[in-house]
């Protein structure tokens, strides 16, 4: 039953809609009155500088957790950290059946809040304190002391511009538990984070929700289980690639086109020569020329050039090796291989010989090399599977670098900083 | 891969583009290729000009 009373400041009218109402604010001149005197005696009249209007109107009703509840009082509350004031909006709302439940909203961060039923235990996470209610822990994110800035409309307890509470709060996303103190009473109460848009559908609130910003404490992260499911999906994939690099491995036709032993001596002989005419078959492939020498403290250079018989396009390269081995106050020692090889990208099929020009020291000393030259057609590359297993690792990497990045933006605004610290000291 | 499709698709699009590229012998970096060389460089080799008959060779060893 509505009670309509005159406020004895202002001599508005004040309408009382619940029998439980012990405070009630003049929505004219903001005074807090004494909802239990019947000439509704003044508490405390408005000096604040600001008036402060709810997003959700007074007498606004909305659908929350399957109750039709009513917001009938609304505050703001503040902290102060740092020497910077934040604050935000509290909504009491009230359903005949089910009781009271709250409203908060930050920089467009709600939360649905309802007091605990039982204690939570007092626990630790690592270094920081925490709780565990429901089997679930919840982490200390911070503690402050908050003031209440301002009031509007009934309260079923006494409630005053400037009353202060301690307040700790506990986050395990999406969830979070708060502790409020104030004299010896402590009361706790559970708040889940919620859209903004939920909130606007449930009230029937007209525009849209004011967009969040920044990251709240218990805001769910949008990459949990991405990050597990991303690792899953590029385990999948590692497997799906090793057995694709064991298949080209197989297939791969790696076909000895040309092999021959030859021996090069310095002198006034021209070096250079040319080997018979071979035959490169199947598919463009790479084509890999192995030297194989018997060098010993000495270095050669091979001037090659595989040649197209019918084309006349040749492929210009060259590959030096060396060998030197000895021993020293540290022991025995070599330096570089007696072999080396080079690979020819995507040669086709065709006709070609190798044109071949050695070259050792010139130091008037007579030098003798065998050496064995192999050419293989078609022996995979598998450069290319060790870029496709980095490619694979991006999208894991990505999604963990976000994920984590989140988690630091969260931590941030706690008591405890950042997970990691801006290394440009930036204080956001 | 069924929560991710997207990175699937990638990693399924990078497995047989690293398939074609090992099995084809492509690569990053080119050989220099000489056009039109005549047949007369099999019965006359050292007439053959190499790119890198400049090449500086090391001649190192501890």
């Amino acid at each position: 039953m509505v009670r309509t009373l005159e406020c004895p400041n202002c001599g508005g009218t004040v309408e009382l809609k619940y029998e439980r109402t012990i405070n009630a604010v003049c929505i004219q001149c903001l005074s807090v009155l004494d909802a239990t005197n019947p000439s509704l005696q003044i508490l405390q009249k408005f000096e604040g500088a600001k008036r402060y209007q709810p997003k959700i109107p007074l007498g606004t009703r909305g659908k929350l957790q399957g109750g039709q509840y009513e917001a009938i009082g609304f505050q703001i509350r503040q902290i102060e950290v740092d020497g910077v004031t934040y604050e935000w909006s509290e909504y009491l709302l009230h359903n005949p059946y089910k009781g009271y439940r709250y409203l908060t909203e930050y920089n467009g961060h709600w939360n649905d809040i309802r007091t605990l039923r039982a204690l939570p235990v007092a626990s630790s996470k690592g270094s920081k304190p925490s709780v565990i209610y429901g089997g679930k822990t919840y982490t200390h994110f911070q503690s402050a002391s908050a003031v209440t800035a301002f009031v509007m409309g009934e309260f079923p307890w006494q409630v005053r511009v400037g009353d202060s509470v301690d307040i700790k709060d506990y986050v395990a996303a999406p969830e979070s538990i708060s502790s409020e103190e104030t004299e010896g009473e402590v009361v706790w109460s559970i708040g889940r984070y919620t859209n903004g848009a939920e909130i606007w559908k449930a009230f029937g609130l007209k525009d849209s929700p004011p967009a969040a910003i920044g990251i709240y404490s218990n805001q769910p992260s949008p990459y949990t289980g991405r990050i597990a499911s991303s690792w899953m999906t590029f385990t999948l994939l590692s497997l799906l690639l090793l057995l694709t690099v064991i298949g080209v491995a197989i297939v791969s036709p790696r076909d000895q086109a040309f092999r021959q032993t030859y021996t090069f001596s310095t002198g006034n002989t021209e070096p250079s020569f040319v080997t018979p005419v071979f035959a490169l078959k199947g598919a463009q492939a790479s084509l890999q020329v192995q030297l194989k020498t018997d060098l010993s403290n000495d270095w050669a250079y091979f001037g090659l050039a595989l040649i197209n018989d019918d084309t006349g396009t040749a492929y210009d390269f060259g590959k030096q090796v060396s060998f030197y081995a000895g021993s020293d106050s540290d022991g025995a020692w070599t330096e570089g291989n007696r072999s080396g090889s080079v690979s020819i990208p995507a040669v086709p099929a065709g006709r070609y010989y190798l044109r071949v020009e050695p070259e050792m020291e010139k130091d008037g000393r007579p030098r003798r090399m065998r050496y064995e030259l192999t050419l293989q057609h078609g022996a995979p590359s598998y450069f290319w599977f060790v870029l496709g297993f980095l490619g694979l690792l991006i999208p894991p990497v990505v999604t963990s670098i976000r994920a984590f990045s989140f988690e630091n933006r969260r931590w941030a605004e706690s008591d405890y900083g950042a997970l990691v610290q801006s290394s440009s000291g930036e204080d956001d | 891969m069924f929560r991710h499709p997207l990175f699937g698709l990638y990693g399924l699009l990078l497995i047989g583009a690293s398939s074609v590229a090992s099995y084809r012998g492509f690569s990053f970096t080119d050989v220099n290729t000489v056009q039109g060389v005549p047949k007369s460089v099999r019965d006359n080799p050292g007439v053959y000009r190499a790119i890198y008959s400049s090449y500086h060779r090391y001649s190192g060893g501890k």
